[in-house]
């Protein structure tokens, strides 16, 4: 099987607030695009060229537009970016919050097989459209909508929250103060890398472990459970492009250095958050599916968990890094505090997780979570992170996930 | 530098409270908010917290009057005075500081234009040099801008552990500025500001203040129309930097600085702005919760509705715009000739020309008029305006075009030189959002 390239992308500024501005999805498109295509060096010229000959095509990954911004046929819509996009394959792919990534998956395999030599990736998604009680009940059809979403304030908080307890219901050797400090330290953590990535949502705001930690308060009030506002990411506006070739085209262009996709995994665990708990009881892992999709990455790439340097990880909640760490194999399940408390997650730490700031501090416009994560750990890796870069970092892993951790795709990113 | 104590005197004004709450939060430090009424103090307190969305900053605001200032003080390692603009209330203050500090504080100014030497010599001789302008910008936990401004007797050293303080441990955007009224990004923002109030007066029969405001709207690199900036600020802080601008500096736009005598009467009437409930604008509410905007017609003294201006220049600048298209948005404004079109790109490039112009001034890089610009005021900074008009023209030649008055009193060559491709991305700057003052 050949190898898949990574040639870079670019990200918009996660601050932004779309709406606000008066645009919508083409301007937002069109910026990304246009800011992805110029960073690995190709042309809406280039894209045309491409095109005459087939090798090039366009995977969008985004959960829900058609609520958001009552648009579908998302594939499609690249020929409002510019008449480049003519002619060109395009099709949007969907898994929730994992959208872009089964995006970047389709786009994979098409160059794996050879069909294309260019794959562009976008994940997008524009959420402030709408007030928040309208947002959370849009993202309410992650879950099974009927029975998990449907006339609930904010379904997801509450599933997360519902996570948390049930970490704590399995580990019963944890002691739940541990446990929250842990996730208040998770979101410290996350706020604090943001501040040096500079199109991180959060890098200008506050946030200190007496903060996060005083939940109930009227600045940090109780969004689901034991999850206050500071265990949770926030409503985001943003595109992610990323833009992978295949061998063959790499060598004839005689680039060197950059990274290739060195294994992924893909498994989907029971929909309803309560069969997810019972499914879970054959197994030491809270979210056994999610450690099973690191495994088969680690497998796919022959690679272990002391080859990755850099994590970037889908912490929609804290409970979900909290849950991750073990995934990753950082530490035994029901351990996870040990690598908050080491300090082993933290930027200077040996495993850093979301140098980015993650989905707490850098944002989570859904869509594009997975092509935003994919895009850092190719900076990290590519010694192109600035302000976030950390030192030695060969091989980065990722996990996006859709759902409460339905969907769990992880991917793993590192120079040859 | 390790703050750990902060005196904040002042702090029940807005920006004493708001820079309060920056020492509480980012700064972790303790802090002394100081007013004259220490009730009015313990209730600016929850203002302060909300200010950085963060009860966890509670703890670090202890209350106090100015019974208590010399103690507070003498604990301190940074003191910062935001009283009134007034020199003498703040050499009165600087005075007492000067008395109490100990020999390694730090003491700072928030004033916003005074001469920061004039304060410094109310210190006693060995500890002027721990004395420098700090100058945050409203709100600051939104807004980052902070000028520094150092006097003659500053020490260079300490300047530069302040400048890693307050922009590595408070995430300030740190300019350092010369000792000059308004400092930067207030004498260029009030510049555009005060132009446009003349301009209000000198096209009222066209609809005056809601008209330039129209030309002027979001869709031109800001999130607010001037004349709305104004009002919003309050016209009593607009005509107190002007005037301040215009008795103590000259250069080429020296008349621009000239406070409009429309303006001066609502001043006097107390109409200062949304603060008082009317100004510019007046916002009138009814009893059944309708709402309705009006403005001051300046012929008659008397407020009318808001007109919702059509300038198809305009029109087809924010469709554009919407829509991602800059290109074609900066194309329909080169290339317009309308009235209004015509003042528009007058306004834009002036505030290029004047940005760099007074960087030269009053700043140390080029680079500072694009900082004060994005990270005071949110407007398209100067450099990034540049580089977004040049996607479409030669800039230097549209300067040449639009502003004759203005390159025969400025080297215009010279100045162009000097631009640089901007840290900033003009595309966030230009909006389509309907113009609502």
């Amino acid at each position: 099987m050949s190898k898949v390239y990574i040639l870079g992308g670019a990200q918009t500024d996660f601050e932004r607030n779309w709406t606000k501005e008066g645009k919508g999805m083409a301007a937002l498109l069109k910026e990304v695009m246009a800011d992805g295509l110029r960073r690995v060096g190709l042309s809406f010229d280039d894209v045309k060229e491409l095109n005459k000959n087939n090798r090039v095509a366009c995977f969008v990954g985004n959960f829900i537009a058609e609520k958001y911004t009552e648009q579908g046929h998302l594939g499609a819509f690249l020929t409002e970016v510019d008449p480049a996009f003519y002619g060109v394959p395009s099709a949007r792919y969907e898994a929730a919050c994992a959208s872009s990534s089964v995006a970047i998956d389709a786009a994979q395999t098409k160059i794996k097989s050879g069909d294309y030599d260019v794959a562009i990736i976008v994940g997008w998604e524009l959420m402030k459209t709408v007030d928040s009680a309208a947002g959370g009940d849009f993202l309410g059809r992650a879950a099974y909508y009927d029975r998990e979403g449907k006339g609930i304030d904010l379904p997801f908080p509450k599933l997360f929250g519902k996570l948390a307890d049930e970490t704590l219901k399995k580990y019963p050797e944890l002691d739940e103060k541990r446990y929250m400090d842990a996730l208040a330290k998770i979101s410290v953590i996350n706020y604090g890398n943001a501040k040096r990535n500079p199109l991180a949502q959060t890098r200008k705001w506050f946030m200190s472990y007496d903060q996060a930690s005083m939940r109930g308060t009227d600045t940090n009030p109780f969004v689901g459970g034991k999850l206050a506002v500071s265990d949770c990411s926030q409503v985001t506006d943003g595109a992610a492009v990323i833009v992978l070739w295949s061998e063959k085209f790499i060598s004839e262009h005689s680039i060197a250095g950059k990274p290739i996709i060195k294994g992924y995994g893909h498994r989907v665990a029971p929909m309803l958050f309560e069969k997810k708990m019972a499914d879970n009881e054959r197994s030491e892992y809270i979210l056994p599916w999610t450690r099973q999709a690191v495994l088969d990455a680690y497998r796919r790439s022959g690679l272990t968990v002391n080859d990755i340097d850099v994590f970037e990880t889908h912490d929609c909640f804290t409970s979900s890094e909290y849950a991750a760490i073990s995934a990753f194999g950082l530490t035994e399940p029901g351990k996870e505090y040990e690598a908050v408390e080491s300090g082993m997650i933290a930027f200077d730490g040996k495993n850093p997780i979301n140098l980015s700031g993650g989905l707490i501090g850098c944002g989570h416009p859904v869509g594009a979570s997975g092509a935003r994560m994919l895009l850092d750990l190719y900076k990290q890796v590519t010694v192109t992170a600035g302000g976030y870069q950390v030192k030695n970092a060969r091989n980065g892993m990722m996990l996006n996930i859709g759902g409460s951790a339905t969907t769990n795709y992880v991917y793993i990113v590192g120079v040859e | 530098m390790n703050i750990q104590i902060v005196t904040v005197i002042g702090a029940t004004g807005t920006m004493g409270a708001n820079v309060a709450g920056i020492f509480a939060s980012f700064g972790n430090a303790k802090v002394y908010c100081v007013g004259r009424d220490i009730e009015k103090v313990k209730r600016t307190i929850p203002r302060i917290v909300k200010s950085v969305r963060a009860d966890a900053i509670a703890k670090n605001l202890i209350p106090a009057d100015f019974s208590m200032l010399e103690k507070c003080v003498a604990e301190s390692d940074l003191i910062f005075e935001s009283s009134k603009e007034y020199v003498q209330v703040k050499e009165e203050i600087a005075t007492m500081v000067g008395k109490a500090m100990k020999p390694h504080a730090v003491s700072g100014t928030g004033s916003s234009g005074l001469s920061i030497n004039t304060i410094a010599e109310c210190y006693p001789n060995e500890l002027r040099s721990r004395f420098f302008g700090i100058h945050m910008f409203n709100p600051p936990y939104t807004l980052q801008l902070c000028e520094l401004t150092p006097t003659q007797y500053s020490d260079v050293q300490l300047k530069e552990e302040l400048k890693e303080y307050l922009s590595g441990k408070l995430y300030r955007t740190v300019v350092e500025v010369k000792d000059s009224p308004a400092f930067l990004g207030n004498r260029i923002g009030f510049q555009f500001i005060n132009e446009a109030l003349q301009y209000a007066e000198k096209y009222k029969d066209n609809g005056g203040i809601d008209y330039i405001d129209a030309i002027l709207g979001s869709f031109t690199g800001r999130t607010m129309a001037p004349l709305t900036t104004s009002d919003f600020v309050g016209i009593d802080v607009h005509k107190a930097i002007v005037d301040n601008i215009y008795e103590n500096t000259q250069d080429y736009a020296h008349d621009t600085f000239v406070f409009p005598k429309f303006a001066d009467k609502l001043v006097s009437d107390g109409k200062m702005g949304r603060k008082s409930g009317c100004g510019l604008y007046q916002l009138v509410r009814y009893d059944n919760g309708l709402k309705r905007q009006t403005v001051l017609d300046i012929n008659t003294g008397l407020y009318r509705d808001v007109i919702h201006y059509v300038f198809p220049f305009a029109d087809k600048m924010k469709q554009y715009v919407a829509e991602g298209d800059y290109r074609k948005a900066f194309e329909r404004l080169v290339n317009n000739h309308s009235q209004e079109a015509n003042i528009c790109r007058h306004f834009l490039l002036n505030y290029i020309v004047y940005s760099l112009y007074a960087a030269k001034k009053v700043g140390y890089t080029i680079e500072a008029a694009d900082d004060v610009m994005a990270a005071g005021f949110n407007w398209c900074p100067p450099l990034a305006m540049y580089q977004a008009l040049s996607t479409v023209a030669d800039v230097h030649a549209l300067i040449r075009e639009n502003l004759p008055d203005v390159c025969e009193k400025v080297n215009i060559d010279e100045l162009l030189a000097e631009v640089k491709p901007s840290n900033y991305d003009y595309r966030m700057y230009f909006k389509s959002g309907r113009w609502v003052p």
